[in-house]
C-alpha cells in the first residue's frame, strides 16, 4: 500500500485502502452514459504477436463502460490489418482499427502535409494524435483514455482507475495521468529515475523556481504513457512526435489548464513492458535517442517560458545533473538493499555517464536550433486550414474498417 | 478445276481489293490513335504540372472539393483525377477521331454525337464545381448570420439552405446534360415547389395569430389617430 502524502502543484490519488473493481466500474457505467469515453490504443502491429496484446484484449472484453475503442495500427500491411481485426472482434465494444499504411489514411496525411501542416514522422505521438482526430470527428465521447498496447502485467482496473477522476463529474479534472513503480526483481524505468528527475531538480538548483518545472516535478512517474482527458484537450493541444512526447504533452496541458484541474492516479502495483536498450554509444537508437529528445522537449519550453539558456549554463547544468544523478543512485541502492531487490550500481552509473553526454547532445542541438523540429499541430489549427478534414479521416477510417 | 478455283480465288481477291482500300484509312486511323495517346499523355504531364504550380490541390481541399470527393470514396489527389479525366477524355477524343477516319457511316454520326456532347459535359461540370462553392459558402454564410442572431436551429437552417441549393445543382447539371430533362425538371419542380409550399403553409399556419395581433395593432393605432385628429 502506498502513503498518502500529497506533493507538487497537482492532485495525487493514491492505492489506499480496499480497492473494488466493481464498485469503480459501476459508478463508471452511471456516469459515463451521459459523460461517454473513448479509449484510444497506439499499436504496432507486432505487439499482436507477443504475449500483452491477447491479455489486454481479454481484458478489455469484459470492459462495459467505453463507447468506444479506437486502435491505430502501425507497421502493418493489408493481409495483418485484417488479421489485427479479427484479433479485435472478441470485444462487444465498438471497435475501429485506423490502419496507418493504409491508402486511405495515407492520402489524409498528405491532404494535411500539402496544405503546409507538418504530421511529423511516424510514432505514437503521430497514433495517438489522428486517433484524436478520429474521435473528434465521431463526436460520440467527451473524454478519451489512452493506454499502450505493450503492457505485459495490464488489467481493466487500470483503466478503471485512469478514468475514474475524470470521467466522474463533482471530481472536476480534465487531465488524469497514470503512475505506477516499474518493479520486478529490480527497479527499470531509469530515464525517469535517473534522467528527468535529477534534470528537472538540477535546472531548478541553477535558475531558481519556475512554474513548469514545478509542474513536471509534480509527477511521480512523468513519462508514463497512460492518461485521460476531456476532448476539448484534444482539440487544443498540439502533441511531439519524438520521445518528448510525454514530456511535450505535460508542456501543453501546462500551457492550457490550471494544474488544479490536472491529477496523477497510482494505476498499478505492478507495471512491466518492454525495455529499451541504453545504446550508449549511438545517440540516434534505444534510451540515448529518448533522452536527447526528452531533453531538448524540455529546454524548448522552458525557452518558450522565457527561461534564457547560455552556453555557461549549459555546462554548469551538465555538472549539476551529474552530481545530483550520482546522489540519486545511492538513494535507489538503499531503497534496492531494503526491499532485497538487485541493483547493479555499475551499470546505473553508466547510465548516468550516457544521460550526461545526452544532456550535452541535446544542448548542442538546442543552441543550433531552438525551434527544433514542430510540434504535429492541434485539431483545431488543422480543421482551420482544411474545413472537411475530420469527414475525410472518418470516412477512411469508416471505409477501411467495412 | 479451273472453275472451282476461281471460285476460290474470286471473292478473295473481292476481299483484298477490299482491304487495299480500307488499309489506308486503318493505317490513319492507327496513327490518329497513337499520336493521340502521346498528346494526351504530355497534356497530362504538362496539366499536372501547371495544377502543383497553381497548388490546386491545396485550393480543392480548402474549398471542400477534396472532402466531396472523399464522400464518394475516391482517393486520388484532385489533381490526378482532373489529369486522368483530361487523358481519357482526349483518349476517347482521338479514338472518336480515328474511327471518323475509317470513314464509315455508322461511326461518323456516333463521332458527331460525342462531339456535340462534349460542349454541354464540360458545362454541366463547371455547374457542379462552381455550384458546390457557391452552395458551401452560402450555408456558411447563413450559418453564421444565424449563430449571430441567436437563432435556435442555425446548424439545421444552414444544412437546409445548402441542400436545397444542392438539389438546384444536380438539378441544373442533369437538366445540362440532358439526361431525361423533362423528368429532372418535373421532379425538380415537384420537390422544390413541395419545400416552399410546406413553408408558406406551415408559415402561414403558424402565424395566423402574429398576424392577427399585428392587424389588430394597425387598426387600433388608424382608431386612435383618427380619435385624436377629430378632438
Amino acid at each position: 500500500m502506498s502513503d498518502f502524502y500529497q506533493g507538487g502543484v497537482i492532485t495525487t490519488l493514491h492505492n489506499l485502502g480496499k480497492q473494488s473493481l466493481e464498485r469503480l466500474e459501476a459508478e463508471l457505467r452511471l456516469y459515463s452514459s451521459v459523460r461517454p469515453v473513448a479509449l484510444v490504443l497506439p499499436a504496432l502491429y507486432s505487439e499482436f504477436e507477443g504475449p500483452a496484446m491477447p491479455r489486454i484484449v481479454e481484458e478489455l472484453a469484459k470492459v462495459k463502460y467505453i463507447k468506444e475503442i479506437v486502435l491505430v495500427l502501425d507497421k502493418a500491411s493489408e493481409k495483418e490489418f485484417r488479421n489485427a481485426k479479427e484479433f479485435m472482434s472478441s470485444i462487444s465494444t465498438d471497435v475501429k482499427i485506423v490502419h496507418n499504411d493504409g491508402r486511405r489514411i495515407g492520402e489524409i496525411y498528405d491532404t494535411i502535409e500539402r496544405n503546409g501542416l507538418d504530421v511529423g514522422q511516424r510514432g505514437k505521438g503521430r497514433s495517438a494524435w489522428l486517433a484524436y482526430g478520429y474521435v473528434i470527428a465521431r463526436g460520440q465521447s467527451d473524454f478519451i483514455a489512452l493506454h499502450d498496447c505493450d503492457i505485459v502485467t495490464y488489467s481493466r482496473e487500470m483503466l478503471a482507475r485512469l478514468c475514474y477522476p475524470v470521467v466522474k463529474p463533482n471530481l472536476d479534472y480534465v487531465f488524469c495521468k497514470g503512475y505506477y513503480s516499474r518493479v520486478t526483481d529490480r527497479m527499470h524505468g531509469r530515464v525517469t529515475r535517473l534522467l528527468v528527475t535529477p534534470l528537472v531538480r538540477s535546472i531548478q538548483q541553477l535558475y531558481g523556481e519556475h512554474s513548469f518545472l514545478t509542474f513536471l516535478d509534480s509527477f511521480r512517474y512523468p513519462l508514463a504513457g497512460e492518461f485521460c482527458m476531456g476532448i476539448d484537450m484534444a482539440r487544443v493541444n498540439r502533441i511531439p512526435w519524438d520521445w518528448g512526447l510525454e514530456v511535450g504533452s505535460l508542456a501543453e496541458v501546462f500551457r492550457n489548464y490550471s494544474p488544479r484541474r490536472v491529477c496523477q492516479v497510482d494505476i498499478a502495483v505492478t507495471y512491466e513492458h518492454k525495455h529499451q536498450v541504453l545504446s550508449a554509444d549511438d545517440p540516434e537508437e534505444g534510451l540515448m535517442k529518448m533522452a536527447v529528445d526528452i531533453c531538448k522537449s524540455i529546454f524548448r519550453t522552458l525557452a518558450s517560458e522565457g527561461v534564457v539558456f547560455s552556453e555557461g549554463f549549459f555546462k554548469s547544468l551538465t555538472v549539476a545533473y551529474q552530481r545530483f544523478a550520482e546522489d540519486t543512485i545511492m538513494k535507489y541502492e538503499a531503497d534496492a538493499s531494503i526491499n532485497g531487490l538487485i541493483f547493479d550500481r555499475h551499470e546505473e552509473a553508466k547510465a548516468v555517464e550516457a544521460f550526461t553526454r545526452a544532456i550535452g547532445l541535446a544542448a548542442k542541438a538546442f543552441r543550433e536550433n531552438p525551434m527544433g523540429a514542430p510540434l504535429i499541430p492541434n485539431w483545431n489549427r488543422v480543421t482551420s486550414a482544411i474545413p472537411g478534414i475530420l469527414d475525410m479521416l472518418k470516412k477512411a477510417v469508416d471505409e477501411d474498417n467495412k | 478445276m479451273e472453275e472451282f478455283l476461281q471460285l476460290i480465288m474470286e471473292p478473295m481477291k473481292d476481299v483484298f481489293v477490299k482491304f487495299k482500300e480500307f488499309a489506308p484509312n486503318l493505317l490513319a486511323m492507327l496513327t490518329i490513335v497513337l499520336v493521340g495517346i502521346l498528346f494526351a499523355r504530355i497534356m497530362k504531364a504538362v496539366l499536372l504540372r501547371f495544377m502543383k504550380a497553381i497548388k490546386l490541390d491545396s485550393w480543392s481541399d480548402r474549398m471542400g472539393l477534396t472532402a466531396v470527393m472523399r464522400r464518394g470514396d475516391l482517393w486520388a489527389k484532385p489533381s490526378e483525377a482532373v489529369g486522368s479525366v483530361v487523358f481519357w477524355t482526349l483518349i476517347i477524343g482521338s479514338l472518336m477521331a480515328g474511327l471518323s477516319a475509317l470513314k464509315i457511316h455508322a461511326i461518323d454520326s456516333l463521332v458527331n454525337q460525342f462531339i456535340l456532347y462534349l460542349p454541354r459535359a464540360f458545362s454541366a461540370v463547371l455547374i457542379l464545381v462552381f455550384g458546390y462553392i457557391i452552395a458551401g459558402f452560402v450555408g456558411r454564410a447563413v450559418l453564421i448570420a444565424a449563430v449571430n442572431s441567436g437563432y435556435h436551429y442555425a446548424k439545421l437552417l444552414a444544412e437546409a439552405i445548402r441542400l436545397l441549393l444542392t438539389v438546384l445543382i444536380l438539378a441544373m447539371a442533369l437538366e445540362q446534360l440532358q439526361v431525361a430533362p423533362g423528368i429532372v425538371v418535373a421532379a425538380f419542380s415537384i420537390i422544390f415547389g413541395g419545400i416552399v409550399l410546406a413553408l408558406a403553409i406551415s408559415f402561414g399556419v403558424g402565424g395566423i395569430d402574429a398576424a392577427r395581433r399585428m392587424i389588430e395593432k394597425e387598426e387600433e393605432r388608424k382608431e386612435e389617430k383618427k380619435d385624436i385628429e377629430h378632438m
